[in-house]
């Protein structure tokens, strides 16, 4: 198992150096000029080239992205263009939210849509199984911005102490907090100000765990292992838990994974509607900027983060299903 | 009973939960803003949002007011020489950093030395360039003497506060800066809040709300919903177009609205095929329908587009020529250059502004109408600024202009010969001259004001722009919030949030 862990970890460098080359070229060969876009319409061509100087954007490309490169593996991102601010220093201090904020969606999405998916297997052709169906169909095609607008709209406007906008504490802060001083209010603040923003970002992913496990599910009730236990005596729920779900879960597990890093780029457009200072607005508006090192920094940051997960994703496999081993 | 104290946990936890949510008080002045600020250095940015925090912690040498009228700030008295080239300050005495040291002249032999020096990358250099050298007469007193006549330099010194000699350089100023504004830095979460308090020894009078907290929101939508539920008291800017009518019906608000200092417009590219022909430019202008598009798509925010020269500056002339939407007229010109319907094809351009796109297509709709095929092209900030500014690709953009505070701000990049922002290759000798020329003359003067006129006159009579709205500032806040008037000049909306009051 360390092993493989390792081998994985040591495949992570190849693909890193080649998404940081594919997001240093789309960069550079899309049109348009951080120095420009840095000065605004109201540019003057002196201005223009002398910027371009300061920031060495007058050098060939391979130059700089060697220059980029050497200090990137010593863990030097750079500067940021437009802020003047390391971009390691800017990231680290929203990579938190971002987090938070995808992992409370996977929660959200999780603990709501495997038992509505179980819920609608076991009542197969039921009028329960179709109402959850279609309302998991719905969830699946609403917009993110859309619902994050009537959440704000018809939820947040009519209860008090359900803000619109912002963060103000870290949820995991807060259960910190409460766990070694007893004191809840960060922890509440947290969660107040989180509840939309994940409910607005994980219910496409709800939606979309629910019809699978639904439908995985389904499948192995129809196995004959599921009939011998049923057979055994034992109670259905039981079966349908103990045998039948463990089972289903693993397409479920690897929905999550890629759902993970869809719900990085996902956040982009919660963390604008509810102004939530994450990672994916920054890298946003860097890229509308032209902001080369803070683009880069990014989404090789999202990158690292993305393989992590997919990681974790396939080390819980074994834990899932005994009979998968790595080697 | 061990279920009933859970119950009894989870309703505290619930009444913790509401009484934690009680938001701000008078004691602290909430804004909100459509954007964060980049940075807070004033030598270093360039963007409103940025402008709109430092004009609260700093304080240029003059400012404007609401009417746009030039004011003391940390100067006094000033005076501009006839021929222009030399500018005295008279400065406040007795002002104080945020941590004490006394402001002296200079600091502002300081902050402009910094902006001038090619080296240290201000953006905005070219702004200060007519300065040639600075001399410091004592800690109060203080000229500057140009080496090229520019007469409304003055208004440029009016977007510049002054940042301290003794702590400008240091290398996180423009995170945690200082100034001798009404409000002291103490901390920023950037994309989240600036949070400021009174600068309680401000030579200005002591705030009336101690504190004073930017919030960043960048959706409109959301800010709008953020200002109705009251977790911010007031913005300016941005207000949903859609949502004006209901907001100045409701007694729950308060919405100001004030002419802005910018306006949109379509550029012609004046150099090539159809439309270097000044009749079929004209013939543009007259199927742009400026009624409708202020009503309809800028839901009657902004007034129709004249020429160049806001209405309420000194400047603008009244006899200007109109082009008042007239399909027949441009049908006349058309025919009179010698084009039949559908000689010309028109490539249209403009960013993914959803206003300017349909600008784009109600005028696609409009140009059709008398014979000319216009197709649109919906493109990314980035490569639309790059495409104007670096090529010749283009046959029309719709663009804007905003803080055109005199007339050769608003016109000598744009329409001389040599100018930066002459995008679209417009060239008039006169034009030229009289540009060149203004800048000669003080600007209070009625020379001045002949000259521009007639600059005027000329630019609209030859469309190189065809002109589509002046823009409106709008204001809005809750009727607790007292002592405030919706600015002009958005950067300058909160630069004297020490006289607001709160009274909820």
């Amino acid at each position: 198992m360390l092993r493989y862990i390792i081998r994985r970890l040591v495949q992570m460098i190849p693909l890193l150096i080649g998404v940081s080359i594919i997001v240093f070229l789309l960069g550079h060969l899309a049109p348009g000029d951080p120095v420009r876009l840095l000065l605004g319409e109201e540019a003057t061509e002196e201005d223009v080239a002398r910027l371009n100087a300061i920031y060495g954007f007058d050098q060939p490309l391979p130059v700089q992205y060697l220059r980029w490169f050497t200090r990137a593996i010593t863990g030097d991102l750079g500067v940021s263009i437009r802020q003047t601010m390391p971009v390691r220093a800017l990231i680290f201090e929203r990579l938190g939210a971002t987090l938070e904020l995808a992992i409370f969606s996977v929660v959200i999405a999780v603990l709501l849509g495997i038992p509505v998916g179980v819920f609608a297997a076991t009542r197969r052709g039921s009028l329960w199984d179709y109402v959850s169906m279609i309302v998991s169909l719905i969830g699946v095609s609403m917009p993110g911005f859309w619902l994050g607008l009537v959440l704000l709209s018809y939820v947040a406007l009519h209860v008090p102490w359900l803000p619109m906008f912002g963060r103000d504490a870290s949820v995991f802060q807060g259960l910190w907090v409460l766990l070694t001083q007893f004191r809840a209010d960060v922890f509440l603040t947290g969660l107040r100000h989180i509840l939309l923003p994940a409910t607005a970002l994980g219910v496409s992913m709800m939606a979309i765990i629910a019809r699978l496990t639904r439908s995985s599910l389904l499948e192995v009730l129809g196995k004959d292992y599921i009939r011998t236990a049923q057979a055994k005596g034992l109670k259905y729920s039981m079966v349908v838990l103990k045998h039948g779900l463990r089972n289903a879960l693993l397409p479920v597990i690897t929905i999550v994974g890629i759902q993970f890093g869809a719900m990085l780029g996902g956040a982009v457009v919660t963390e604008t509607v509810f102004a939530w200072p994450g990672v994916g607005r920054l890298v946003v508006n860097a890229i509308s900027q032209r902001d080369f090192p803070l683009v880069q920094g990014g989404v090789l940051m999202m990158a690292v983060v993305f393989t992590f997960v997919n990681l974790l994703v396939d080390i819980s496999y074994a834990l899932v299903n005994p009979r998968i081993r790595y080697e | 009973m061990k279920k009933r104290s859970a119950l009894v946990a989870v309703v505290m936890l619930l009444v913790l939960a509401f009484s934690t949510a009680v938001w701000a008080d008078n004691d602290t002045l909430v804004i909100g803003s459509g954007a964060e600020a980049v940075g807070l250095d004033p030598r270093l940015e360039t963007d409103v949002p940025s402008f709109e925090r430092i004009n609260v912690i700093m304080e240029p040498l003059v400012k404007f007011a609401t009417n746009m009228e030039l004011v003391p700030a940390l100067a006094t008295e000033w005076d501009v020489s006839e021929d222009t080239m030399t500018l005295w300050f008279k400065l406040r005495e007795g002002v104080k950093w945020h941590d004490g040291t006394p402001f002296t002249a200079e600091d502002v032999k300081y902050t402009y030395e910094w902006v001038l020096n090619p080296d240290n990358g201000a953006p905005n250099m070219g702004l200060y360039a007519a300065i040639s050298e600075i001399e410091v007469v004592n800690d109060y007193e203080i000229i500057f003497r140009l080496g090229e006549p520019n007469a409304f330099l003055m208004n440029n010194i009016a977007r510049m506060p002054i940042t301290p000699k003794h702590d400008g350089d240091r290398s996180d100023f423009r995170q945690k800066p200082q100034g001798t504004g009404p409000y002291k830095f103490v901390s920023w979460t950037r994309d989240d809040r600036l949070v400021l308090v009174e600068n309680e020894e401000y030579w200005g009078g002591r705030p009336n709300i101690p504190n004073l907290v930017f919030r960043a929101i960048p959706e409109n939508a959301t800010r709008l919903l953020a200002f109705e539920a009251g977790e911010i008291d007031i913005y300016q800017g941005g207000v949903v177009p859609q949502e004006i009518t209901r907001l100045e019906q409701d007694p729950k608000y308060v919405v100001q609205r004030t002419p802005g200092t910018g306006y949109n417009y379509l550029g012609f590219n004046t150099k090539v095929g159809a439309l270097s022909d000044v009749r079929v430019r004209q013939a543009l202008s007259y199927v742009i329908n400026r009624e409708g598009i202020v009503k309809n798509v800028l839901n009657g925010i902004g007034t129709p587009g004249i020429g160049p020269v806001s209405m309420s500056l000194p400047w603008f002339n009244p006899d200007l020529p109109r082009y008042e939407y007239s399909p027949e007229k441009a049908k006349e010109l058309l025919a009179e250059a010698g084009y039949k319907p559908g000689d010309i094809n028109i490539r249209l351009f403009t960013n993914e502004n959803p206003d300017r796109i349909r600008i784009a297509e109600i005028l696609q709709y409009e140009a059709q109408q008398v014979g000319i095929n216009v197709e649109v092209f919906v493109e990314e900030w980035g490569a639309y600024l790059a495409r104007i500014q670096e090529t010749d690709d283009f046959d029309i953009f719709i663009l804007g202009w905003s803080g055109q505070l005199d007339p050769d701000r608003a016109m000598i990049r744009q329409f001389h010969t040599n100018g930066s922002n002459n995008y679209g290759k417009y060239s008039n000798e006169r034009v030229d001259y009289l540009l060149d020329l203004g800048r000669t003359v003080p600007q209070e003067s009625q020379e001045s004001i002949d000259i521009y006129r007639e600059a005027q006159y000329i630019v609209v009579s030859e469309v190189p722009y065809g002109f589509i709205n002046y823009t409106e500032e709008v204001g809005l806040l809750h009727p607790y919030i007292g002592n405030w008037e919706v600015h002009p000049y958005g950067a300058a909306a909160w630069q004297d949030a020490h006289l607001m009051t709160k009274s909820k």
